[in-house]
């Protein structure tokens, strides 16, 4: 949908329901949020919604670096010490991969 | 399928005065559980009709310039609408092309096989494998045609809460089930250790932002992608599930009766693009792709006084046209123009461009067939700026695909080979 047909009120709906969302375990909804509407509040001349929609868009953003902060560090010690692990290793992966310890 | 081409319906009172009817694409989806014998839609194509249906811009600009400006506008939109086309299916056939080539899964042949196609063909015997191909052909084109009426039935009626219950469960399904299998096989092939919580949270943000997108609100481009995903992940089960001899028949098949259910008076299809049209209501956002042209402010011509709101035009001599103001004498309007292509064809187009780079793997045929299809979706487009109504996009890309895979396979293949082999280039 295009984001300039809609009447502000709606967009500020959108942006909202897209960060209350977000908090369901989907950073990834958080990303769209921040993307979409990266545009209409920093980058589109003032009006009255704006502000919130901003505020928005900021705690998306803030939730979304928290999101990869922590994905990033589990990862990487899953990867790091997977083989270490032995049988706990094991029952938490999916794929293990072949020819490795 | 049929490529339709509809209005952006959601104008505001600022846009222009013509209302723009949004011709509706029933689009099937056929989804293919393999162990349950779940019920299946068939996505198909949608109609298409030419960016200048609205009766009164029409009119309009009959009136107000002579017809070869009309035209002129007709073939502009047809080659951006074959360029906005292109590239969505060119995606879908990319990925379907590129996992085929890479995870070997999807080529693996497996003694299962979906309960739409229940003969097993037997390697050893010609007459048999044919007889069984044409079998299993004939059940997987009745299922369609029920399941299609159906669908036709349903929307006649009225039962909008059935439909859009089915269609959720079938994109759920794609959306979690298909793409856990897609990764599970992506990550073995590349011999990655991937963890059940990170697994986890990919399948379900995919999932769920992919259902939002879809079925309610979500930018364009994201939508669009999800709709190209859905479309290879379901040409590549079709790919790995359907028997061999049986998918080439099915594929021939489908297009003739693509052919059949849209432009007959009484297929399925048409009837359900007329109710549809009757209603004046869109066609469910699940089922057909739809790009939008924006034109941008630049491209068209305004008067000094800012008010004059040109709908779709984009030639200079439009300055000369006047009768059409806006409401209000607000900044540019953008133009939508959308072009609507159901996902039925997409899954086929690349389930034909995927058998072919799962044969034999040469480049030569891939690439042929992939030429073929698009030259067969730039014909369709063609026919439809041409009769602006809804067409089915299958048979000719359907049929130029099946031509150039045999006709490159037996004929080309062997020939490309006997020149490399003696080292002779042309």
């Amino acid at each position: 949908m295009n984001l300039e047909r809609i009447p502000n009120e709606e967009k500020l709906s959108l942006c909202r329901r897209y960060y209350l969302g977000g908090f369901a375990f989907l950073p990834f909804l958080w990303l769209v949020n921040v993307l979409w509407f990266f545009r209409e509040a920093f980058l589109k001349p003032t009006y009255t919604e704006q502000l919130q929609i901003k505020s928005y868009v900021k705690k998306s953003a803030l939730g979304l670096i928290v999101w990869v902060a922590v994905l990033t560090t589990w990862i990487t010690i899953f990867q790091h010490f997977r083989a270490q692990w032995g049988e706990v290793g094991d029952y938490l992966s999916f794929t293990i991969p072949l020819g490795t310890a | 399928m049929n490529t339709s081409d509809s209005e952006e319906d959601s104008y505001n009172e600022r846009s222009a005065l013509v209302q723009c009817e949004s011709p509706t694409i029933p689009s099937y989806h056929q989804d293919h559980d393999m162990s349950l014998p779940q019920e299946t839609d068939t996505k198909r194509g949608r109609p298409v009709s030419s960016g200048l249906d609205e009766p009164g811009l029409v009119e309009r600009e009959r009136a107000a310039t002579p017809d070869g400006e009309e035209e002129e506008l007709t073939l502009k939109y047809g080659a951006k609408h074959v360029i906005m086309l292109f590239i969505p299916v060119t995606l879908c056939m990319v990925v379907v092309v590129a996992t085929i080539k890479s995870v070997s899964f999807y080529t693996e042949k497996t003694s299962q096989q979906l309960i739409y196609t229940p003969f097993k063909e037997d390697p050893n015997s010609v007459g048999q494998r044919l007889l069984y191909s044409l079998l299993n052909t004939i059940v997987m084109i009745s299922v369609i045609v029920v399941m299609t009426i159906i669908l036709v039935v349903l929307y006649k009626y009225r039962c909008y809460k059935f439909i859009h219950g089915w269609l959720i469960l079938s994109s759920l399904m794609l959306l979690f089930w298909f793409s856990f299998m897609y990764l599970g096989e992506v990550f073995k092939t590349y011999n990655v250790a991937m963890d059940y919580p990170t697994l986890a949270m990919i399948i379900w943000n995919f999932g769920v932002v992919g259902m939002i997108c879809i079925h309610w609100k979500g930018p364009l481009r994201l939508q669009q992608a999800y709709l190209i995903v859905i479309s290879a992940l379901m040409a590549l089960i079709f790919i790995k599930y359907l028997p061999e001899w049986s998918a080439w028949v099915i594929l021939a098949a489908i297009s003739i009766y693509d052919l059949i259910a849209v432009l007959c008076p009484k297929g399925p299809l048409r009837m359900l693009v007329e109710t549809a049209q009757e209603r004046n209501e869109p066609i469910f956002p699940a089922l057909i792709y739809s790009s939008v042209v924006v034109l941008s402010a630049d491209e068209r011509q305004r008067n000094e006084g800012g008010a004059l709101a040109q709908e779709g035009v984009e030639s200079e001599d439009d300055v000369a046209l006047g009768g059409r103001r806006r409401c209000s004498a607000e900044e540019d309007l953008e133009e939508d123009r959308g072009v609507k292509l159901g996902l039925g064809d997409f899954i086929f187009y690349s389930v034909l461009v995927g058998k072919a780079a799962a044969n034999g793997g040469d480049w030569n045929t891939t690439l042929a067939c992939f030429v073929a299809i698009l030259i067969g979706l730039c014909l369709t487009l063609l026919l439809l700026a041409i009769f602006k109504k809804a067409l089915p996009a299958l048979p000719i890309s359907i049929t130029f695909g099946l031509v150039f895979y045999f006709s490159t396979d037996n004929l080309v293949r062997p020939f490309m080979d006997s020149l490399a082999a003696h080292q002779y280039y042309i």
